[in-house]
């Protein structure tokens, strides 16, 4: 073999063997919720989107809560049923909570906190406009007329 | 389709004040967003109408000749398309008339001369620049001294109105739409002054097949409603405010009864339930009784909505039972028919209802009238139901003043700042999304002007039973509210915050939240125009409540129908054993609840 080959299969050996004993982040699926809970909404949303498994951890209601509850101020021990009633955390973070920072960080509110008992009546409305929605107007237009998102849910 | 597909507003016409009945349009579908404003044009002929229309305008704003010309024969512009065909081949024969692909309007502010309010500077970038051909170009001084003129013009006319003198009020309403074609009809002064012509117009001529309540449309009130929730914070505040006021004033107890003077589709309510649901202690038992008017086609709608309530309530484990009142109008509603339960802590809930019982003020200098109105006989029991809270929420105008001009010109600015804030506070979100939501938040727009057009018509044209659109100032409020034995609760800094996060999350710049005295106002570059206030009953002064009034008070008139659509969800039992209790007591089956 030429030497340059040599050095070559010598390389392939040791990532082969870094491969088996190194540590990847896809075995530990709790560690990668927990990490994906520290993100903002946007970061997460594209998390989503680098593999299957990513995209599954990415949609765990437990994860949107933890940014929920990291960028709202406010909540209980009930909140969690009554936000799983609603729709869920990351509903309530898609269609409330992330609208509403983006909103507060273009305008001059930065100063302003929102509050998670705010962003939950918004929801609680969306939720509620939801179920009387078959027979009238399906493109009832949102509470938050922000963004209006295609709605894939 | 939407209102932006045409060239310029259809309210820009040159046109004396009698309809002369024309064939009606005929093939093809009818515009419906139009047909609400009253015109009637085929959806395939919008094009044509927009085109037409502009080149309408370049010939009669270039023209100054055309100003006054008096023996026209006028057609009737609700039949648009041959409306627009006949004008134009009558001022615009010349076929080589500059053809203009952009509308002819400037970006410009309207200054109001009589009253101390800022121009809508922050106006201007918000409006869609357009491309100003050299024929029609107007100064900004012109622009002001049209829109001055358009004012005086209306008020004059007003006061002819007022004195009864037809003639001379129609020639001057001929003159208004003049003065019309000269000023911007897209926004500001132009749009709502349209408007008002319309409405002068239909008080001077009633049309032969009146709508009722000088509306025009036949649109559902509770879909305009809706668009008008969504497309303004006026609602929207109103409700987070009483709903904050009714949290707070439930602290502490475990059953609870909400009565809505005007259910609608019941937006308040999801909110309140969801926080009923978080509050610390738990949930109380929540009872609604939500009074409306009774559905014209059948459908039980108050039910309806009481059904989607309870889904609801029932989905976040709160133990709820609703109850619909169906009244033609709130003064026939009786409280024996809340059923209010021994125990409850009440809330009265009234969001723009109460001034719909107001009735005709006496002379200036004699104050209120001694007269009772029915405002009076409501309040008194409204009194005797010892309510933990009465949330009033009222629009910051005076419109019931005695005299018309008075009345016409104080609805002219506040519906004019109302459309200002329409126009200016939807820009704020409109940089977000695409064309498509751009169309959507201008369809939204249009139908809110027509809610709100809805309330000027029956301001400017409608007398006695039929007026109740009478809006009263908030300082007028606190006299008959005081009077009736309520005692004001401030509202806090809580639902202040609130309001201000409502504002910041969903409007432009321009709207601001103000504390009076412990009540907020909402309001447009400075001018109040919806009011939200809270108020409890003086235990003093609460009237004893008594069984004999109440059974002499059980009128079974049939306007009114308590439905029993108790839609008990869960503790079913609780409920049971109240009406037990009833009956024990009063000895026999009737309805009569104890207060």
């Amino acid at each position: 073999m030429l030497p340059e080959e040599e050095e070559e299969e010598g390389e392939e050996e040791g990532r082969k063997w870094r491969r088996r004993t190194a540590f990847s982040i896809n075995d530990n699926v709790d560690l990668l919720a927990e990490i994906l809970g520290r993100l903002d909404g946007r970061s997460l949303a594209v998390a989503g989107c680098v593999c299957r498994l990513w995209s599954a951890v990415g949609c765990r209601d437990s994860v949107w809560e933890a940014v929920c509850h990291r960028h709202a101020a406010g909540g209980s021990g009930a909140t969690r049923s009554v936000v799983a009633a609603l729709g869920g955390y990351r509903r309530l973070y898609r269609l409330c909570i992330g609208p509403a920072l983006d909103r507060l960080a273009g305008s001059d509110g930065a100063h302003l906190s929102l509050s998670l008992s705010l962003s939950l009546s918004l929801f609680s409305i969306d939720c509620y406009e939801r179920l009387g929605g078959r027979q009238q107007q399906q493109q009832s237009a949102s509470l938050l007329f922000l963004c209006k998102p295609v709605d894939v849910s | 389709m939407s209102r932006s597909d045409l060239g310029t507003d259809p309210y820009d016409s040159v046109e004396d004040d009698r309809w002369i009945a024309s064939a009606s349009a005929s093939r093809g579908e009818i515009d419906s967003l139009l047909q609400g404003a009253g015109y009637r044009v085929c959806s395939t002929d919008l094009r044509h109408v927009a085109i037409g229309l502009e080149q309408l305008e370049s010939a009669m704003v270039g023209d100054q000749c055309v100003a006054s010309s008096a023996e026209a024969i006028h057609y009737n512009p609700s039949d648009l398309t041959a409306w627009v065909d006949s004008m134009l081949s009558e001022l615009a024969p010349d076929p080589h008339l500059p053809r203009h692909p952009h509308i002819t309007a400037t970006a410009n502010t309207w200054a109001d001369p009589t009253q101390q309010r800022p121009s809508l500077h922050g106006l201007e970038n918000h409006h869609q620049h357009r491309s100003v051909p050299a024929v029609s170009l107007q100064s900004m001084d012109e622009e002001e001294d049209a829109a001055i003129r358009l004012v005086h013009l209306l008020v004059s006319c007003a006061d002819y109105v007022q004195r009864g003198d037809s003639e001379m009020a129609g020639s001057l309403l001929g003159q208004t739409r003049l003065a019309l074609a000269r000023v911007n009809t897209g926004f500001g002064i132009g749009k709502v002054a349209g408007y008002f012509v319309d409405a002068l117009c239909r008080r001077l001529y009633p049309p032969p097949l009146s709508a009722a309540g000088g509306g025009g449309s036949a649109a559902n009130p509770e879909i305009l409603h809706h668009h008008f929730y969504e497309a303004c914070p006026y609602v929207k505040f109103a409700h987070f405010t009483a709903n904050q006021a009714i949290l707070e004033a439930f602290q502490g107890h475990d059953r609870v009864h909400v009565v809505d003077f005007n259910l609608m589709h019941g937006l308040q309510w999801p909110a309140l339930i969801q926080a009923l649901a978080l509050r610390p202690g738990g949930p109380p038992l929540l009872r609604l009784t939500g009074v409306g008017p009774p559905s014209p086609d059948g459908r039980d709608a108050l039910r309806e909505v009481g059904l989607r309530l309870a889904e609801l309530a029932r989905s976040v484990q709160v133990r709820f039972a609703f109850r619909g009142v169906a009244a033609t109008r709130l003064e026939h509603v009786r409280p024996w028919m809340f059923q209010v339960a021994p125990g409850e802590a009440v809330a009265v809930n009234t969001v723009l209802q109460l001034h719909r019982l107001l009735g005709d003020r006496a002379s200036p200098e004699g104050g209120d009238a001694a007269a009772a109105e029915p405002i009076d006989t409501v309040l008194a029991w409204i009194v005797g139901l010892k309510p933990k809270i009465v949330t009033v929420v009222e629009q910051e105008a005076d419109h019931n003043k005695p005299s018309f001009l008075d009345r016409f010109t104080e609805a002219l600015f506040y519906y004019s700042t109302m459309f200002d804030s329409l126009e200016g506070g939807r820009a704020g979100g409109s940089h977000r999304g695409g064309h498509h939501h751009h169309h959507h938040q201008q369809q939204q727009q249009t139908v809110a002007e027509a809610y709100l057009q809805r309330e000027m018509c029956n301001i400017v044209c409608c007398e006695g039973a039929a007026r109740v659109e009478r809006h009263e100032p908030l300082a007028r409020w606190r006299d008959r509210l005081g009077r009736a034995g309520l005692r004001a609760v401030h509202l806090g800094s809580n639902a202040f915050k609130q309001a201000s996060m409502l504002l910041t999350l969903f409007s432009g710049e321009g709207y601001c939240v103000e504390e009076a005295d412990g009540c907020l106002t909402l309001g447009w570059h400075g001018r109040p125009l919806i009011s939200a206030s809270a108020w409890r009953a003086d235990d003093d002064a609460a009237l004893p409540c008594d069984h004999q009034t109440l059974l002499v008070l059980q009128d079974h008139s049939s306007s009114v129908t308590s439905g029993s659509n108790n839609v008990v969800d869960g503790d079913d039992h609780h409920l049971r054993q109240h009406s037990v209790v009833r009956n024990n007591d009063t000895g026999s089956g009737s309805s009569c609840s104890r207060v």
